[in-house]
């Protein structure tokens, strides 16, 4: 019998090792094990205000903060029969965009791309690619420079409540804005430069299942249905028949499946269903790149990731200058009067579908908590592919098989502190 | 002389005071520069288990993987700088103190066997090993955490904010949320820093920078929110959400359950 374990996985957010068992010709194991500390968010959550939860949910993760803090705040207005207007729903939008960026960026050039070059960290790497590194903190910067207008901070911002923002940008704030976004969009074309010239590993190839948000006219973050690539279209509030949590006992995640199948969240799926949706230039790069986007291969999800940046970065301007031509409003936030209720919402966080389901009180306060986050979605289909994998790749050097397993993992972007703080063991 | 040697090590949270770092995009190569990288998970897969002159700590002390990792690293490293709220006082989870931690893993997790290596709280790096230097926020401030760098690789020793953040909102003219609105703002027992940014965003102080160590005086702001109307069991409940290790905070929510 023959172990081979990843410890405490690098240049991924969160936990987790590696573990494969093989015996002989048969790969008795290989997944990916998660012992990040359990945190309680959901029983931190019951009792507390509606005002304060997007606060909270927020520090649940650091890359995907605005995810956690806008789909909070629609699932409450949700529960309470709240509508906010145009320019609130634009904002967020906004903010959902500006995490895909910095998110996508941060992926693609600092957790990915030393792996293909034969790097251990973007630092070293820009050495002898300063060009590359620098087009990447550039763009990257863009997104962070959206959250710093909007929210007031790159990490954990402080305006989003249910019911809208607690201060509005100011116009002068958004025009520089999109003098930024537009100047850095040479970090995206350099992301799907570099990646389309890089070949993707094709040591674990199979059908795969795929899941996203519905966005409704144009490519985007935010719906309230949910399409399933096997055609299937289903609201939002049907998402416990979407994703089925079971718990495992080799992880504090939990693991997702569909009709009894594994699924993939995240840039891939959203590219797959989605990409008629897509417009301007990221649509002519897909176009392009069409034939290097291999639905089987999970590695297409770095390829899918870049062409998201290139139209978040072109989508993001458009909104604002959008934002900047109707004239923006300094208004109020929508007056919340706390009722009892339940409400259901997702969005696209950058690696895949967030879902926030809350019950609320008379008095607003919330008396059942439920989130559903994309890398606990993933974890069965990562199992799934590192199973294929293993098999494919079991010959080598456990240095080397080491090796290829984490670049694996690393495709899927795992957010591991997102994924492991709603387990639930079933005695 | 070379280089200080440093590592950027987790333990349990989100990873903000790291993001927060990679966040900086304008000076992260300069600033990363000053030292030689030993280890840093997140951003890198170099591999490295000797002594480092730097030890940066994000993270609460929550399972015994964590306490384990912590006392490895106080051994190998001459200066340790505790980063962020969850490293400082315990973090977000640290509000569960005080509570059963089988009655926290069955509302959870629906199980009372500790599967995680749970210590039964979570605790800030101080409580289980000497702290040279805390940074704090929830994140933290990149600019605070760029100016403790330079001055630790200088060989100057770090100031860091001792006064609340109401003394941000004096000298940004900022009307007070308390006096004026009424609203339980937590800055007058919360570390300044911020720049006052909430009071700024027309929002209170939610006090994530956590308590100001040893001086902030909570049973002041419980009594001036009790005055504006709100119910004791509401101001303690916001109080622990980023300061519940704090020890007058402890005795005032122990003492008003016996």
């Amino acid at each position: 019998m023959r172990e081979v374990v990843v410890e405490h996985l690098a240049r991924v957010e969160g936990h987790g090792d590696i573990e494969v068992v093989i015996e002989g010709d048969a790969v008795k194991r290989a997944v990916l094990r998660i012992y990040e500390g359990p945190r309680f968010f959901e029983r931190i959550l019951i009792g507390k205000s509606y005002y304060e939860v997007p606060d909270i949910t927020a520090r649940i993760c650091s890359i995907c903060p605005d995810p956690y803090q806008v789909v909070s705040s629609r699932a409450i207005e949700k529960a309470m029969g709240i509508r906010v207007d145009k320019q609130v729903e634009a904002l967020r939008e906004l903010q959902l965009i500006a995490d895909v960026i910095h998110s996508h960026a941060l992926h693609l050039f600092f957790l990915a791309l030393p792996d293909f070059l034969g790097y251990t960290d973007a630092i070293r790497m820009a050495t002898q690619y300063p060009d590359t590194v620098k087009l990447g903190l550039k763009v990257k910067r863009a997104g962070n420079a959206i959250k710093e207008v909007i929210t007031g901070r790159t990490v954990h911002g402080v305006v989003t409540k249910p019911g809208g923002y607690t201060k509005v940008p100011r116009a002068e704030d958004l025009e520089r804005l999109s003098e930024q976004l537009k100047s850095s969009i040479d970090g995206a074309r350099e992301a799907i430069r570099v990646f389309s010239s890089l070949k993707m590993p094709e040591y674990a190839l199979d059908d795969n299942l795929y899941i996203a948000v519905d966005p409704g006219e144009h490519y985007g973050y935010s719906g309230d249905h949910l399409l399933v690539s096997d055609g299937t279209r289903h609201p939002v509030e049907n998402y416990m028949h979407l994703t089925n949590e079971v718990t495992v006992e080799h992880s504090s995640a939990k693991h997702s499946s569909y009709k009894g199948s594994s699924f993939m969240t995240g840039a891939l799926a959203r590219l797959l269903l989605n990409e008629k949706k897509l417009y301007g230039e990221a649509k002519e790069s897909y176009e392009s790149l069409r034939d290097r986007v291999d639905p089987r291969n999970p590695f297409s999800n770095n390829i899918a990731q870049a062409i998201e940046l290139l139209y978040s970065v072109q989508r993001a301007v458009d909104i604002i200058d959008g934002l900047l031509d109707e004239g923006i409003k300094d208004e109020l936030m929508v007056e919340v009067k706390p009722k009892a209720g339940e409400g259901i919402a997702v969005v696209e966080a950058p690696r895949g579908l967030l879902y926030h389901h809350y019950k609320l009180d008379d008095e607003g306060r919330v008396v059942f908590a439920n989130l559903v986050t994309p890398t606990a979605q993933n974890a069965a289909n990562m199992d799934k592919y590192l199973r294929i994998a293993v098999r494919n790749l079991k010959d080598l050097s456990d240095d080397e098989l080491k090796f290829k397993l984490e670049m694996l993992v690393r495709a899927y972007d795992p957010c591991i502190s997102c994924s492991v703080h709603l387990t639930r063991i079933r005695v | 002389m070379g280089k200080l040697k440093a590592g950027f090590y987790s333990l349990t949270g989100c990873q903000g005071e790291y993001l927060t770092i990679l966040g900086m995009e304008d000076v992260l190569l300069d600033l990363l520069s000053l030292v030689d990288i030993a280890e840093f998970k997140l951003a890198s897969s170099k591999e490295y288990d000797g002594k480092v002159d730097i030890a940066f700590v994000e993270g609460s002390v929550s399972t015994e993987r964590d306490l384990e990792y912590i006392k490895r690293i106080r051994e190998n490293s001459g200066i340790l700088v505790a980063l962020g709220d969850c490293a400082v006082w315990g973090g977000i989870q640290a509000s569960t103190t005080g509570q059963d931690w089988k009655e926290l893993m069955r509302s959870v997790y629906k199980t009372e066997s500790n599967l995680y290596g749970f210590l039964g709280e979570h605790k800030g790096v101080s409580e289980v090993v000497p702290v040279d230097y805390e940074i704090q926020g929830c994140p933290i401030e990149g600019k605070e955490f760029a100016r403790v760098l330079m001055d630790l690789v200088r060989d100057v020793k770090p100031e860091l904010p001792d006064y609340p953040v109401c003394i941000e909102c004096k000298v940004r003219e900022i009307p007070c949320l308390i006096v004026e609105r009424a609203l339980p703002c937590l800055g007058p027992i919360t570390v300044a820093g911020c720049d006052a940014r909430c009071p700024s965003y027309n929002t209170v102080c939610i006090g994530c920078r956590g308590p100001i160590r040893d001086e902030a005086n909570v049973s002041g702001e419980l009594e001036m929110l009790l005055r504006k109307g709100y119910d004791r069991e509401r101001i303690l409940d916001l109080m622990s959400l980023f300061g519940a290790r704090y020890k007058d905070l402890r005795s005032l929510i122990e003492g008003g359950k016996s």
